[in-house]
């Protein structure tokens, strides 16, 4: 799983469409926070990705569509290095976080996970407590040194996640027992304790109903002021409501991206088009 | 398009016909059918194991029961020297104590057949408690003392008192007899009636047994003479020998005598079942038992005993302590092993191993060990570790290293479906928020198997418990008569080659105690297997 790093080819045929305006306009207000060039992936011979290069910025939500099997989750997953645990799994490209290619033999992958979290489809609370549960990311990382600075992180993590005020009495019960929007709350809530950077969201809505959903975009919605944020989604009308650019996935290969209201509003690519408009996927 | 959808019409089923109907009734049966195969086998399985539990039970039982005699003791400071108790000729006072109790038996081979009513081991009990009390010396004291074997069955009725004096066969050939016409009674006396050949020579040398015997032979010529010459009473070679003795004439002749039966069969003629004394009973040993049963002296208390005492060579002194210290030892020893490595194993293999030849080639070999006979691992147990590495023979240790070869695939097999068991959402979850691979493991997945693991544990070691073959390979059946020089590396046996052991012997009081050895086991392992459901209970978590 060496990572290469290769100069970008001056000529790509399957380059996607890089909206520039729109591109420059981003950057203009948002700092590059990661960059994919490149990104091949396969799954012992399959390829999943083909030639995926994206560029993601800070403070703002980047939503990845496109049908089922297109390779957002898988390229999501490059995004933390969660693909390393998936046997058979063979990346090629060049990923970076703040300019530090984090497929590099001196990244330790256990600390990009740190900078770089990630919140599931399924909520997946651990069978603890509430405040175990988000007390244990910053633990193992040795965040507080005390008691009550943990117990001040579990606190702040819980208000950010928009869940302490459910919560606050019951924090020793276990997390399962919430319900499963709320589970999810608490998922993002770890997953924000131990501070990072970037927060990775795989279709975190797919598991809930419209209420828990709508709790969950309006929370990302203030998210967004602190971290960088990628969401894959398979509702068009959430990334239209949460994400300022989207990239639209096909068959691996990263078709199209841009302004997200340009995006739904005039893309370029018909297959981008056939997509939004429910032709196919 | 239309081809299809009219086919499709003509055949729509009609759910209200015959044919309809009938599928439906028969599908119900068959639905009932294999809940009614469900129902028989459950109802086989439990019915088995009831009559196993019942005849255990009802051969057990009179093992958890000892007959005793409260004998009044008076510990004779002649026979006991206060300054050296341990040296007292105790042997005297149990049987001065005894022989007070009983009518005096007059020669010394009644004086032995008396004292053995009482435990061989009855002086090592006084001596016992009189080194406990050593305060005791010189005053009486009563104390509780185990009768031996064929007493104690007696009194709980497991053997009779009298059995039939004669077999089946005997009391057919004299039907036989009878309803020749052979038989005459006389006076209340029967005899029979015979023609007997007065061989001269057998009169020359004097055998009118033979006589008596061969005149016999000829009504009863296919039964062998031990199952009727004992129809002949002691006297019926007389009753010839005084014919012959009258009248010297019939000598050479065939005549017709008349001979008196033996004791039995006179009851027998009668219509009546003989009886006689069972003959593990002196007459004088009845007598004395009976003195001491009508002196309220005898009782069948609680048999404690048989869980605090080592093993013995009297049956009413035998205990389990032994076996089930040892076989804690074992287990003791199987569990520290297995445990650690089994979870060790399972946890590389299930998280870390990459997946090849060399790989596979492990698990399938695991997966066949399991399936191994124990006596092979009993046998490698002997070669290796008794044989190379020269670990001491009949220990716990080995017994334990051998169990715990037995238990480590079935700890793995265990530990690695718990570990597959664990939802891989956990496993992403902790991994996403930066959790390494041992904090993955240790702080998440260990946890959440634990469960599996505990059960796959118990239940292997509760199969351990059980194992037989491989203890008796390594010599774990050792005769052990006190508990207090057991340890780890000292010869010991198990609650399973103790039961082997009992199982073998043929004294009466060991087939009830075998039962109840077993009993115990099965007690033991109910126990475990309780403990696994409640451990699993304990750890059970959510997700």
């Amino acid at each position: 799983m060496e990572a290469k790093v290769e100069a970008r080819p001056v000529v790509n045929v399957q380059a996607p469409v890089v909206r520039e305006e729109q591109g420059a306009m981003a950057a203009e207000q948002h700092e590059l926070k990661m960059t994919a060039r490149d990104v091949n992936l396969w799954y012992g011979e399959k390829q999943a990705l083909f030639d995926v290069s994206l560029d993601i910025f800070d403070r703002q939500v980047t939503a990845l569509i496109g049908p089922s099997g297109c390779g957002k989750s898988t390229f999501i997953r490059c995004l933390n290095r969660m693909n390393d645990v998936i046997e058979g799994c063979r990346i090629k490209g060049d990923i970076r976080l703040d300019g530090e290619n984090i497929y590099a033999a001196d990244i330790d992958p256990v600390q990009l996970r740190a900078r770089v979290g990630m919140v599931f489809q399924k909520p997946n609370p651990f069978p603890k407590s509430i405040y175990e549960n988000v007390a244990y990311g910053p633990r193992i990382h040795g965040l507080a040194h005390s008691k009550s600075e943990l117990d001040d992180i579990v606190v702040k993590s819980l208000m950010r996640a928009g869940l302490y005020e459910e919560v606050k009495d019951r924090l020793s019960e276990s997390g399962t027992g919430l319900s499963g929007g709320q589970q999810q709350r608490l998922c993002i809530a770890r997953a924000i304790s131990v501070n990072p950077e970037v927060l990775l969201m795989d279709e975190p809505c797919s598991a809930l109903d419209p209420i828990a959903t709508a709790r969950i975009e309006s929370l990302m919605e203030e998210l967004k002021e602190t971290f960088c944020i990628v969401i894959v989604t398979h509702s068009m009308q959430q990334a239209a409501r949460v994400s300022q650019r989207t990239a639209f996935f096909h068959l691996g290969k990263l078709v199209e991206v841009g302004d997200t209201t340009t995006m739904f509003t005039n893309p370029s690519d018909t297959r981008t088009q056939d997509y939004i408009t429910g032709r196919f996927g | 398009m239309s081809d299809v959808s009219t086919i499709d019409r003509r055949a729509a089923l009609d759910w209200a016909s015959p044919q309809a109907k009938k599928r439906i009734r028969r599908r119900y049966a068959a639905d009932r059918r294999l809940q009614a195969y469900g129902i028989i086998a459950i109802g086989l399985a439990v019915g088995l194991l009831g009559i196993l539990v019942t005849s255990l039970v009802a051969t057990g039982a009179p093992a958890f029961l000892q007959t005793k005699v409260n004998l009044e003791i008076y510990v004779d400071p002649s026979k006991v020297d206060p300054k050296d108790p341990a040296k007292g000729n105790f042997r005297a006072i149990v049987r001065d104590a005894l022989f007070a109790q009983v009518p005096a038996p007059e020669t010394d081979k009644q004086k032995t057949e008396v004292t053995k009513i009482l435990t061989s081991d009855a002086a090592y009990i006084v001596r016992d408690y009189v080194l406990a009390h050593p305060e005791t010396i010189g005053q009486r004291i009563t104390i509780p003392i185990a009768v031996s074997d064929p007493f104690d069955q007696l009194y709980k009725g497991v053997i009779p008192r009298e059995v039939e004096a004669l077999n089946w066969t005997q009391e057919r050939t004299f039907d036989r007899l009878q309803n020749r016409g052979v038989v005459v009674t006389h006076d209340g006396k029967a005899y029979l009636k015979l023609d007997a050949y007065i061989d001269p020579a057998k009169v020359e040398s004097g055998d009118f047994t033979g006589i008596a015997h061969e005149s016999l032979r000829a009504y009863l010529p296919d039964v062998s003479g031990t199952e009727m010459f004992g129809m002949l009473a002691d006297d019926a070679p007389d009753a010839i020998k005084g014919r012959v003795e009258t009248d010297p004439g019939v000598v050479g002749k065939t005549i017709q005598v008349e001979l008196p039966v033996s004791e039995p069969y006179q009851t027998l003629a009668k219509g009546e079942t003989p009886m006689v004394l069972n003959q593990r009973f002196s007459p004088e040993q009845i007598e004395a038992f009976d003195a001491l049963v009508a002196k309220g002296l005898v009782s069948s208390p609680f048999n404690w005993e048989l869980f605090l005492n080592a093993d013995s060579r009297f049956p009413e002194r035998a205990g389990l302590a032994g076996a089930i210290t040892g076989s804690f030892y074992a287990l003791l020893v199987c569990f520290l092993l297995s445990f650690p490595i089994g979870i060790s194993a399972a946890v590389y293999l299930e998280e870390f191993a990459p997946k090849n030849r060399l790989t596979d080639l492990i698990e399938v070999n695991i997966n066949n060990l399991a399936a191994v006979p124990s006596v092979v691992f009993g046998l490698l147990g002997l070669a290796v570790f008794l044989g190379f590495f020269g670990l001491p023979r009949s220990a716990p240790l080995v017994g334990g290293m051998v169990l715990s070869l037995m238990t480590l695939p079935t700890i793995i097999i265990a530990t690695r479906a718990a570990l597959k068991a664990v939802p891989p959402s956990i496993r992403e979850a902790a991994l996403g928020i930066g959790a390494s691979k041992h904090q993955v493991i240790l702080h998440h997945v260990l946890p959440l198997a634990m469960p599996g693991i505990l059960t796959g544990t118990i239940i292997g070691m509760a199969q351990a418990l059980g194992e037989t073959a491989p203890l008796l390979l390594i010599g774990m059946n050792a005769f052990i008569p006190s508990v207090e020089s057991m340890g780890v590396l000292e010869p010991a046996t198990a609650l399973p080659t103790q039961i082997f052991s009992w199982a073998d012997s043929p004294e009466r009081g060991f087939v009830s105690r075998t039962s109840a050895a077993i009993l115990v086991l099965l007690g033991f392992l109910v126990m475990m297997n309780m403990a696994a459901v409640a451990l699993r209970h304990m750890f059970e978590r959510k997700w």
